[in-house]
């Protein structure tokens, strides 16, 4: 589904992705692990062509997207879709608004479809009824969740999901990994999930991606990596500095 | 002192492409990619409907003032008759369009660039992109449209109650013949300055949102970029054109557009 070969990516003076090389198939759920900013939002952003590589390629269903102009890339935004990490719901818009954008853009003009496809999709994020409210007066995980009906109400193949656990508490964090595991399963959409949070990842994903200065470090199943016993990896894992009080 | 001036001729040439491009996309958008004509109808209430009052107030209080004081002068040396030619040549050819812009420039330049770099340091910009919508399309186009349409609307709304309010003042409170008045008024206002009254606004119109967008779009440093964009878009950078538009008028009178040059030179 997604692949990227030699991927690098400089930003200012920074070369922040140093030739990734990665699958993700059709079907799975890839996790991409990785300290704060290492890259994986950057990397994230490549896969639907939010950012342009400085070289390397990437192939969504065997088309390069690297190169491709803007206004092309709006039929490869229609099979990959992303949930941002702070949801990025539209403030002039209330919740119905936001999930109905991407129907009316696509040219759905029936309010009756339009109303019974966005209440579908609030159902599936457990969010039903709340159609109406304004996203100043969600909560971080409702946002969240907003922002993934959002995105999965036009029924994309893939679905990006950048930090979907940060900043909410572990009992939300918890409802966001069943989620995502639930509609992998009830849409069989390929899903990559960019996290920093160790539950997210054993919980949700099939594969996962270490990625340590710009390169993917390790690329195995969870079990793999909870048993690996390199240094670099149990440090992320057991959440080890190495500094002194 | 080279680099310094190196990197200020680099960053205003940047600018300056940044700006083109922006340019020519729109254009480019304007004819190929779908109109939303609700986002224009709701931008047309916003930066023209709603801009109304403000112009109208500026134009008809310098209107007023300006009859006032020109007949002040005028009248020491009799010629009060010529204050309504002074007030309606004066209001069409410069004051009118650079009052509305600047008008317009505070009121909805700065409200673009604030609203649009809110959205792309929130993230909503890529979100639009994401959902296969291009941002100049959804965002850029709509305002393009709805200022080129109401700018020059604005610009003869403010010269028409300037003039207006000239009129008022110097006939019924200041005592000026109504015949003479209008006489000279009519005899020295003529199709060519309201041309040119509407040719400036539009210029304006293009000057205002072409670079309040490109603030917005180009919004960095989270909250005080988001700060930052409304004063480079609307006041600080537009404020060039009233230079732009008297320096002209040392030459024989111009009729194209002016304070095309003037506005750049202020680098980001």
């Amino acid at each position: 589904m997604i692949r990227v070969r030699q991927l690098h990516k400089t930003l200012g003076s920074q070369e922040v992705l140093r030739g990734i090389d990665l699958e993700v198939n059709k079907g799975e759920t890839c996790v991409i692990l990785g300290r704060s900013g290492c890259g994986k939002s950057v990397l994230l952003k490549h896969f639907v062509g939010l950012l342009q590589p400085t070289s390397g390629a990437v192939f969504v269903d065997e088309e390069d997207i690297a190169r491709l102009p803007e206004r092309e890339l709006g039929r490869i935004r229609k099979k990959v879709g992303i949930l941002f990490q702070s949801g990025a719901l539209f403030d002039s818009m209330n919740v119905e608004e936001n999930i109905a954008f991407p129907l009316r853009e696509a040219g759905l003009r029936d309010p009756e479809v339009i109303r019974e496809k966005v209440a579908e999709a609030l159902e599936m994020v457990d969010l039903a009824g709340e159609q109406e409210k304004m996203p100043e007066n969600l909560s971080g995980g409702m946002r969240k969740r907003v922002g993934l009906a959002r995105t999965i109400v036009s029924r994309p193949a893939c679905i990006l999901f950048d930090e979907p656990t940060t900043g909410l508490d572990p009992i939300a964090s918890d409802s966001i990994n069943h989620l995502i595991r639930r509609l992998q399963k009830r849409l069989s959409v390929t899903s990559v999930v960019v996290t920093h949070d160790m539950k997210t990842a054993y919980h949700t994903a099939d594969r996962i991606a270490y990625l340590y200065e710009g390169r993917i470090y390790f690329l195995g199943s969870a079990d793999q990596l909870r048993h690996s016993d390199d240094p670099v990896l149990q440090n992320f894992i057991e959440g080890r500095s190495g500094d002194s009080d | 002192m080279f680099r310094f001036l190196g990197r200020s001729v680099l960053s205003l040439l940047q600018y300056l492409g940044e700006l083109a491009v922006l340019f020519g996309e729109t254009c480019k958008a304007l004819v190929t990619a779908p109109i939303r004509w609700h986002l224009f109808a709701r931008q047309l209430v916003e930066v023209g409907f709603r801009s109304q009052l403000v112009v109208i107030v500026t134009g008809a209080f310098t209107g007023a003032v300006f009859a006032a004081q020109t007949f002040f002068q005028f009248h020491r040396i009799g010629m009060e008759s010529a204050v309504g030619a002074v007030v309606a040549v004066s209001m069409f050819r410069e004051l009118g369009p650079v009052l509305t812009g600047l008008m317009v420039a505070g009121r909805v330049g700065a409200a673009i660039a604030a609203e649009i770099g809110t959205m792309k340091v929130t993230e909503q910009i890529d979100a639009l992109r994401a959902l296969g919508v291009h941002p100049i399309d959804y965002l850029v186009v709509p305002r393009v449209m709805a200022l080129m349409l109401s700018m020059p609307i604005l610009v003869a709304e403010c010269c028409g109650l300037g003039s207006l309010a000239g009129y008022l003042i110097g006939t019924k409170v200041l005592g000026i013949s109504e015949a003479y008045y209008v006489d000279t008024m009519l005899k020295f206002t003529g199709l060519r300055d309201i041309k040119m009254a509407l040719s400036k606004g539009l210029a304006f119109a293009v000057l205002v949102v072409f670079i309040s967008c490109h603030q917005g779009l180009n919004a960095k440093e989270g909250a005080v970029g988001v700060g930052r964009a409304p004063h480079r878009g609307g006041g600080d950078r537009v404020a060039g054109d009233p230079c732009g538009q008297f320096l002209p008028l040392l030459r024989p009178q111009h009729h194209l557009p002016s304070g095309l040059v003037v506005c750049f030179f202020h680098v980001p």
